[in-house]
């Protein structure tokens, strides 16, 4: 017990820099996840058949396959097989690298539910709309779009949740995010070698912040709760 | 009409984007192939001179207390990342260090974010088939790690038979107890393999006795285990990408370096001078 107080400050500060990283990924992704999501919804419900097939086999090949292996396709395949790479070995090349891998996968899962949630406003209400005289874009932006946000927050919610944990995976192309900042005292880091619990309390990290996020999310839950 | 014009616009962009990649995909073979002849043309002529034109030299490392670690400014320090600054000196670049997955330091090599592996790397079958290699420059041996108390129980390798043993996936201390026929269990990294024997789960572990005595002992929270036998000695070198110019280059640098007596010097100052192997 002594021994962790002793070494408490110093893990904590560590794992507070990589706690940053795993926030920088986790609201990059979401910042690019959530539009990209919108445009790839489009593409699947489009009615121009190839466009909305050719969208439907992206979005099952990155649901289809785990984010592990995309993150190191992502990351060494243009060096490996392109033989130029393009995002080099630093950390800033590894973090866009795991940006992009996570915003394509997310915007994927982001996506169906933004379709669902389209989808399922009535359609008596675009209707409705045509009847008043509003173009297509007036329609999707004040009625539609309206509607699917206050549907969507509960699995969107589920989805932001599993992000923050899902950002762990970075680790397999080398992004120092908290749990590679916990594991590092377990070899010996900064004066400290074979600690294990720096590891295990990353979990209080994670659990803090989902915390926050479920009242947040909760909180924006309430404030959509108009109609019914 | 609007709509339809725009859908078609999005789907030729979404083409256009895919052709490259499915091009890339379908014709797989031949450019894996293409690039593979150019990976080792390259290599053969120059490596050493894309590092050069680079300007740094990217070293791959793992927290590894005393062949790479960071000082209390965060600045890389150990007996391997001195080492390798000085090297990156003599080529007239820049040593960069990252730190990188162990399991995979040969991805790391081959897809060119790295361009050295030098942490300690024991020299197996597994490491000088994927990569060209240096001479060894230190010695090592694996230890058997076991609780305390239970230490001198187990101080020859016939006592070792029922024991459940929690080894590195890949490292040399699973050559060594598969070789043995020994009962063990793959972990990912040998700090876990150490999590085993202390949670109970494993009985005893097998690590480098490198790291095994900064690891484990007073002072860490492995204070109630110990490590016992050496189950094999063996050796450390530096990996490059396959058919790479440095090795031979490094090799001539070890030689000079202990000629003139800086790699012992260097050894000294992180205590492991005991282990140097002449160069």
């Amino acid at each position: 017990m002594e021994l962790i107080l002793e070494q408490f400050p110093v893990v904590i500060q560590s794992l507070n820099i990589g706690f940053i990283q795993t926030l920088k990924l986790f609201f990059v992704t979401l910042l690019g996840a959530v539009p990209l999501g919108l445009i790839i919804s489009f593409g699947s419900m489009s009615r121009f058949r190839p466009l909305s097939y050719l969208t439907k086999i992206i979005v099952w090949i990155v649901r289809g396959t785990p984010l592990m292996i995309q993150l190191l396709i992502i990351y060494y395949f243009p060096g490996l097989v392109l033989d130029n790479p393009i995002w080099g070995g630093g950390e800033s090349g590894r973090f866009l690298a795991a940006s992009v891998a996570f915003i394509f996968n997310y915007a994927c899962y982001f996506s169906e539910i933004y379709r669902g949630g389209i989808q399922g406003v009535p359609k008596g209400q675009e209707e409705a709309g045509l009847v008043l005289g509003m173009t297509r874009s007036q329609i999707f932006f004040r009625i539609t779009l309206l509607q699917m946000i206050k549907r969507i927050v509960p699995p969107m919610s589920n989805e932001i949740i599993t992000l923050v944990k899902d950002t762990s995976l970075a680790r397999i192309i080398a992004l120092q995010e908290i749990i590679w900042a916990g594991q590092a005292f377990l070899k010996g880091s900064q004066g400290i070698s074979g600690a294990i619990w720096p590891l295990f309390f990353t979990a209080v990290y994670y659990l803090i912040f989902n915390g926050i996020l479920t009242v947040l999310l909760g909180q924006l839950e309430k404030k959509l709760d108009y109609f019914r | 009409m609007k709509r339809k014009v725009l859908s078609v616009l999005l789907c030729a962009v979404f083409a256009v984007s895919m052709l490259p990649g499915c091009g890339s995909g379908s014709s797989d073979a031949d450019t894996t192939a293409a690039s593979d002849d150019g990976a080792s043309d390259a290599a053969e002529e120059s490596d050493m001179q894309y590092v050069k034109d680079k300007g740094t030299l990217v070293v791959g490392i793992t927290n590894f207390e005393p062949m790479d670690y960071k000082d209390d400014n965060g600045d890389w320090i150990g007996f391997d990342a001195d080492m390798a600054k000085a090297f990156a000196e003599s080529l007239g670049v820049e040593a960069e260090f990252v730190e990188i997955d162990w399991d995979n330091k040969v991805l790391e090599l081959d897809g060119k974010s790295i361009d050295c592996v030098w942490n300690g790397m024991t020299l197996t079958d597994e490491v000088t088939s994927a990569m060209e290699c240096t001479n060894a420059y230190l010695n090592n041996a694996q230890v058997v790690v076991v609780p305390a108390d239970a230490a001198d129980q187990y101080q020859d390798t016939d006592s070792l038979a029922d024991l459940s043993f929690a080894v590195e996936a890949g490292s040399a201390g699973e050559e060594q107890v598969s070789a043995l026929g020994l009962d063990y269990t793959p972990v990912t990294a040998q700090a876990d393999a150490l999590m085993e024997v202390e949670g109970g789960t494993c009985d005893a572990a097998v690590i480098d006795s490198l790291m095994a005595s900064a690891m484990v002992g007073e002072g860490t929270s492995y204070a109630d285990l110990t490590y016992t036998i050496g189950l094999n000695s063996e050796e450390y070198g530096v990996g490059f990408r396959k058919g790479s110019d440095l090795a031979e280059e490094l090799n001539d640098f070890f030689a000079e370096s202990y000629a003139d007596g800086s790699m012992q010097q260097c050894a000294e100052t992180y205590k492991v001078q005991a282990a140097l192997i002449e160069q």
